[in-house]
């Protein structure tokens, strides 16, 4: 029996808007994933989480316009406490199709932009695993 | 708090039940129209139709309000123009609250403005003033929003970005350098009943330092509960009542002192962007509007003297009839409510004022200048229901914060309504309609059932405090994603119409740089420079009177004039309060 894919969830930062993120837990929980959501979360608490709870993957999502500022200090937490390699990092919210280019640059695995589907998120993430 | 023991809905039918009605149409127009559609029925109409009379539109933040093939008289057979419309700027104020709406005050064109440091925004806020803006709209960023200072370690990374930063009134300063406040309308968008009551404050004090009187003072706040304690996703809360307690300071304060600034604006909005109907938007708002109402009665003010400065914040999606049709039903409801549940006897108190914001979710990312022609679609919608003052998203909502460029659009969008269509020559153009005053009748007893259901679970703080409202929503968005991933939600570009081409490019905005590290020096150098000794006591001060249910607002203020930042004041409120753990989300 394959042990569930475990996803740790969490706004960044201090961004106000959680629908979406909400609603990618309830699809990845449907989709017979374990979710940790954590709510709004710095770096630096999200790495410590997920480290804690053992996760296969880090998604995290932000509206706010902070997507490269925090989501780059993200990665160099994750990277400082060696889990840059055990684990997933993907990011969602609101920027544009070139701004998704320079996430993967930096080093997000896998990055959705608005309009993403169930199915995207879904597959996206069982193939990274 | 006392509460009235029946529900509005109950009120409202005990009240108006009796009052005697002239239906428009005569028994035998009708009695002729009946025997005529009859025979269309079952002559010209084909059978497919018959049987699926009723359509309900899929769209976006729409809701499950069917719709009839045709409308006819029939549709609404006892309409009533003197009980159910009257004439505009009469009760019950369905066609407007004005006689010559906006013949006698066109719609401000009130655009949302706000990025990077206090200075930045100030250009584009005069940017928009000089292309014809009539009035402003501030926007601030995340930190200022959940009331961190801009070198706060939550702050990291996130300083001047969705709108701008602003930590003191030394930052209001900059924010509104050239700009005069006596003679502008400045809606200041702090959401919360906190951080209206610490930003206002700011406000106020840059304004006396200006040596101008805050009698002249004209704009909003929007001072929401709902938006504190319901819809946003934060890591420190305070407790739901002591939220609304401040949210009834902010207004009594304001009411006394700052009389021609709009002392809240109920959403609405925000709640039906993340993720409502239609329906509940306004049910949720008209419920939060009494509670508010009921509060400052037992505060010892009268009704009369106080609600004419309540204005609310919808709004304007897809469904286009539906968008126009419900502005008409809130206005004619809000005014029964308080006319028939709150006794009010002054007419102006009785009127359901409004701004208009057009829907953000429903402007998608795949091919944006889409989002022109949805935007304007919304913004006609808002002005054929009669909006006081708009604002149109602009096409690269799905991508950052407007470019001047996008941000003259949404503008243009609102002045060639205005100057190009006629449309606002005439007051309430689709009164009368068989469709619109049939739909408007079908919304307004939706929207006084869902009230109901609220008032039912103990009023609208106990419904946030329980987690129902939130419950009701949160299904609301995952049936939402259901349809639109189905395509029983269509969305051109995305789901239907995809194109297999990519489009030219849009520019996109870029936050300037270095707005955190300048903000950073500035708060430093602030802090060396104000008296401390007066910055802890007003700060003491303020703990005091929110221990003691005393009006916070003066207090502010003193704590502003000193120079004490954002992220102490909220503070004071946390260790006054104690932090409140909202119901879990997932």
């Amino acid at each position: 029996m394959t042990k569930k894919i475990k996803v740790l969830l969490s706004k960044l930062g201090l961004d106000v808007h959680n629908r979406g993120i909400i609603t990618v837990a309830k699809m990845l929980s449907n989709a017979g994933m374990e979710v940790v959501y954590l709510g709004n979360a710095l770096p630096e608490e999200i790495v410590s989480v997920a480290i804690q709870e053992d996760v296969d993957v880090v998604g995290v999502s932000s509206l706010g316009g902070a997507h490269l500022s925090l989501g780059s200090l993200l990665l160099k937490e994750a990277e400082d406490k060696g889990l840059k390699d055990r684990v997933a990092f993907l990011m969602g919210g609101v920027f544009g199709p070139s701004d998704g280019q320079r996430l993967r640059e930096i080093g997000f695995d896998g990055v959705f932009l608005p309009g993403a589907n169930s199915e995207q998120i879904v597959s996206g993430i069982k193939n990274l695993v | 708090m006392e509460r009235q023991m029946k529900t509005t809905k109950e009120i409202l039918d005990e009240k108006l039940s009796g009052q005697p009605r002239t239906p428009l149409y005569s028994p035998q127009a009708l009695d002729a129209i009946r025997r005529t559609v009859d025979q269309w029925m079952n002559s010209t109409v084909r059978e497919t139709d018959r049987n699926n009379w009723h359509k309900t539109p899929r769209t976006v933040l729409g809701s499950d309000t069917p719709r009839e093939l045709l409308y006819t008289p029939l549709s609404h057979p006892d309409l009533d123009y003197e009980q159910d419309l009257g004439n505009s700027g009469q009760a019950p104020f369905t066609r407007g609250i004005h006689a010559n709406m906006y013949r006698g005050r066109e719609f401000t064109m009130r655009q949302l403005t706000g990025f990077g440091s206090p200075e930045q925004t100030n250009e584009r806020l005069r940017f928009m003033l000089d292309h014809g803006a009539t009035g402003l709209n501030i926007l601030f960023d995340l930190p200022t929003i959940q009331m961190y200072d801009s070198d706060d370690p939550f702050a990291v990374a996130q300083v001047g970005m969705s709108g701008v930063c602003v930590d003191s009134v030394e930052d209001m300063a900059r924010l509104f350098k050239g700009v005069p406040l006596d003679e502008v309308t400045i809606s200041i968008v702090t959401h919360y009943p906190s951080n209206t009551a610490i930003l206002f404050p700011m406000f106020l004090a840059l304004a006396e330092e200006r040596g101008i009187p805050w009698e002249t003072l004209r704009g909003s706040v929007q001072n929401d509960i709902t938006l504190e304690e319901l819809i946003r996703s934060g890591s420190e809360y305070i407790p739901p009542r002591d939220c609304f307690r401040i949210q009834c300071d902010n207004i009594e304060f304001i009411r006394k002192n700052v009389p021609k600034w709009n002392f809240i604006t109920i959403n609405g909005y925000n709640l039906r962007e993340f993720g409502t109907s239609a329906i509940t938007e306004m049910a949720v708002a008209l419920s939060n509007g009494i509670e508010i109402l009921d509060e400052l009665v037992r505060r010892g003010y009268d009704v009369d003297s106080t609600a004419d400065r309540l204005a609310f914040f919808w709004s304007a999606a897809n469904d286009f009839f539906e968008e126009i049709a419900r502005i008409r039903a809130v206005r004619r409801l809000w005014y029964k409510i308080v006319k028939y549940r709150f006794n009010a006897a002054n007419p102006r108190a009785m009127l359901m004022r409004c701004h208009v914001q057009t829907s953000g979710v429903c402007l998608i990312q795949e091919e944006p200048r889409n989002n022109i022609i949805r935007a304007a679609y919304h913004a006609l919608a808002a002005v054929l229901g009669g909006a006081q003052s708009l604002h149109v998203d602009s096409y690269d909502e799905a991508y950052s914060v407007p470019t001047e460029e996008a941000a003259l659009l949404s503008l243009r969008t609102q002045q060639i309504l205005q100057k190009e269509t006629g449309v606002t020559d005439v007051v309430d153009p689709l009164g009368g309609s068989f469709y619109v005053e049939a739909l408007t009748h079908d919304i307004e007893g939706r929207i006084l059932d869902e009230m109901e259901e609220i008032e039912r679970l103990g009023g609208y703080v106990k419904a946030i405090e329980g987690g129902q409202i939130y419950g009701r929503v949160a299904s609301y968005f995952a049936e939402q994603q259901r349809l639109i991933e189905t395509g029983e939600i269509a969305l051109v570009g995305q789901n239907v119409y995809q194109s297999e081409v990519e489009g030219p490019p849009i520019n996109v905005f870029r936050y300037p740089e270095g707005v955190e590290a300048e903000q950073k020096a500035r708060l430093q150098k602030l802090r060396l420079n104000r008296d401390s000794e007066k910055v802890q006591s007003s700060l003491s001060a303020l703990k005091d009177a929110c221990l003691k249910g005393e009006n916070i607002l003066p207090y502010s203020v003193a704590c502003a004039r000193v120079r004490c930042t954002e992220g102490e004041l909220f503070k004071v409120f946390k260790e006054a309060f104690g932090l409140w753990k909202p119901p879990a989300l997932f």
